[in-house]
């Protein structure tokens, strides 16, 4: 018999995604035996973690105060917005370091499907922050897919109208990836998107 | 490509079935109800990862099992690779060489196969609906990046519809999902437009050798309510703008309706006898003709596309057709080199298609056993002795 404690534990791991009850069991035993002051910092982290973190009040990502390191940040060209799906997202542009400008997390995408419609979106707050007259361009990185493009071209519809330059980030090929690897759609659509060299 | 190995493990009625078809044909036979069907499903569900018959996946699974799984040996290309699908709990899931497949084109790679059943007979007689469903098979086949492309237009689809019938909805919402649908609906108009330009004319000259029919056949797709656009010439970018509009001047009726009246979905493939309807007008055997005829040029078109034959399938075809067009097709079939798998109740029917190195399976309760067939085929029956 397990002791309770642990298989309280146990099946609290196995509730998180990608991981099952073999794995979790191997994390709970990790974690009891892992020496010092290991379970009570990750119990800590994991408090934190709730109590802290919440959404910037501008942009919507994520910050443990006010404003998000993005939005505090003075470097960064307030004249550019990048308006992405997710969190996750706009870690993965981050990641490049290419861009230097602000950013605006939508929180989904419009999916009528998924009963999803603009008022569950941040929209409203993007527009009311483009309010103060500073953006210049926005750059649209949803997902390409149908959503993805449908939010893309929802918000076109009300930002060109503001004036405000609206691009949307390109499709195609990943670099470095081979040819060979890339699915049909992707690389028909490569094909017909081509140009001239 | 030639199927070298079949296994195939509670597949509906089949519990373990284990061949090696020949290079030409393999020939089930059976009385009804034993497997026939089920086996030619087995593979076409190994090529296509869509069960042949509509319905759900879970039905693929034997009675009283938990999972099926077909696994096929190919010869792709050169190279042996080992293809294997399965289904539990009403998922599938694809395997190359024992590995995941990540994508459905990954696995997509190679396989091709075309299948003729009775049902597909009755397509000129049907509803809109089949022949759409014929026509897409064939654009599939022939251009596999269109599995996703229609998908994601089925999905813009679904929104859109979704939308219209939510009620009251914001315009330049309505809008977004117009032109998302206008772009992926463009990209099916120019596939089936391909197709068709590249099948047609086959079509109608098989047709003309086995219609015994003065008038010539006409195989043509042309969009419902597109405005006046020249579909034969228009790029993509103008069918996208084309079908926008379309879809704007549709919206209030589509609002008080709920659904969608215009695109790629509600079209249809008109196959008239003499500029006059097939549907209305052609007999039971001109019909059948007409079908014959685009399968035909289906194979041979795909034949001139990819360099090599698809995978044929033809479940108890034979029986369907008169004597002659039966003739003409499993003479067809003898000389084209493919590899096909035939199934029937009545080996003489089928005989045309047999030569030397015929497979001769028997089908019973759902167990395939190799067989001698009962009689000799005769003297002169036609085999093409094709290098592989
Ligand atoms: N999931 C399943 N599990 C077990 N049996 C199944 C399953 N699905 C279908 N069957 C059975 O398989 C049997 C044979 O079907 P199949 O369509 O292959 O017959 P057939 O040999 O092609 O007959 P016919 O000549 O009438 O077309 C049917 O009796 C059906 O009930
Ligand atoms: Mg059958
Ligand atoms: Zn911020």
């Amino acid at each position: 018999m397990t002791p309770d404690p642990l298989n309280r534990l146990v099946a609290q791991l196995a509730k998180l995604p990608g991981i099952g009850e073999k794995t979790a069991q191997r994390l709970a035993f990790h974690i009891l035996r892992a020496p010092g002051e290991y379970a009570q910092e990750l119990s800590q982290a994991i408090r934190e973690v709730k109590e802290k973190v919440h959404l910037c009040a501008r942009c919507f990502s994520l910050t443990d105060s006010e404003l998000c390191g993005f939005c505090r940040d003075n470097r960064r060209d307030e004249r550019t917005l990048c308006v992405v799906e997710t969190f996750a997202d706009l870690m993965a542009l981050e990641r490049t370091r290419e861009f230097k400008g602000r950013y605006h997390v939508l929180h989904g995408v419009l999916s009528p499907l998924d009963g999803v419609g603009p008022e569950q979106l941040r929209i409203k707050e993007l527009l009311t922050r483009l309010g103060d007259g500073h953006v210049e361009e926005i750059i649209l990185a949803t997902n390409p897919d149908v959503e993805g493009e449908a939010t893309a071209l929802y918000l076109t519809r009300l930002l060109k109208p503001m004036g405000i330059r609206v691009s949307r980030i390109a499709q195609g090929l990943p670099m470095g990836g081979d040819l060979e690897y890339a699915d049909q759609a992707t690389l028909a659509k490569a094909l017909s998107a081509r140009r001239e060299l | 490509m030639r199927l070298l190995a079949l296994h195939v493990q509670d597949f509906r009625n089949l519990g373990q079935v284990t061949l090696a078809p020949s290079a030409h044909a393999s020939i089930a036979v059976g009385q009804n109800g034993q497997g026939k069907t089920n086996l030619l499903e087995a593979l076409y569900f190994l090529a296509t990862l869509k069960p042949l018959r509509a319905g759900r996946l879970s039905e693929l699974v034997r009675w009283g099992t938990s999972s099926a799984r077909v696994t096929g040996r190919f010869l792709l290309k050169g190279a042996e690779r080992e293809i294997s699908v399965e289904v539990a709990g009403g998922v599938r899931q694809a395997f190359v060489d024992g590995k995941k497949a990540a994508s459905l084109e990954e696995y997509f790679g190679g396989v091709s196969v075309v299948a003729f059943t009775p049902d597909d007979l009755e397509v000129v007689k049907g509803g809109p609906e089949s022949r759409r469903a014929f026509l897409d098979r064939a654009v599939f086949n022939r251009f596999p990046a269109f599995l996703r492309e229609s998908r994601e237009y089925a999905r813009a689809l679904k929104n859109r519809n979704r939308l219209l019938k939510s009620g009251p909805v914001d315009a330049a919402y309505l809008e977004a999902y117009d032109e998302t649908l206008a772009k992926t609906g463009a990209r099916v108009y120019a596939r089936r437009r391909a197709l068709m330009a590249e099948l047609a004319p086959r079509a109608q000259a098989t047709f003309a050798s086995i219609g015994r029919t003065p008038e010539p056949a006409a195989y043509k797709y042309h969009p419902a309510h597109l405005g006046d656009v020249d579909f034969a010439s228009a790029d993509e970018a103008a069918l996208a703008v084309a079908l926008k509009e379309a879809l704007a001047a549709r919206s209030r009726r589509d609002l008080d309706r709920g659904f969608t009246s215009v695109g790629p979905h509600a079209d249809d493939v008109t196959v008239t006898l003499g500029a006059r309807s097939a549907r209305a007008y052609a007999s039971q055997g001109q019909q059948r003709a007409l079908v014959l005829g685009w399968k035909i040029a289906e194979i041979e078109n795909l034949e001139a596309a990819m360099g090599f034959l698809p995978l044929l399938l033809l479940d108890d075809v034979s029986s369907e057709l008169d004597p002659e067009r039966n003739a003409y097709l499993m003479n067809y079939l003898a000389a084209s080199g493919a590899q096909v798998f035939l199934t029937t109740t009545d080996a003489g029917l089928v005989r045309g298609a047999a030569a030397q190195d015929t497979l001769w399976l028997g089908v019973r309760t759902g167990e395939v056993t190799s067989v001698v067939p009962v009689q000799e085929p005769p003297a002169q029956a036609q085999h093409a002795d094709e290098p592989a």
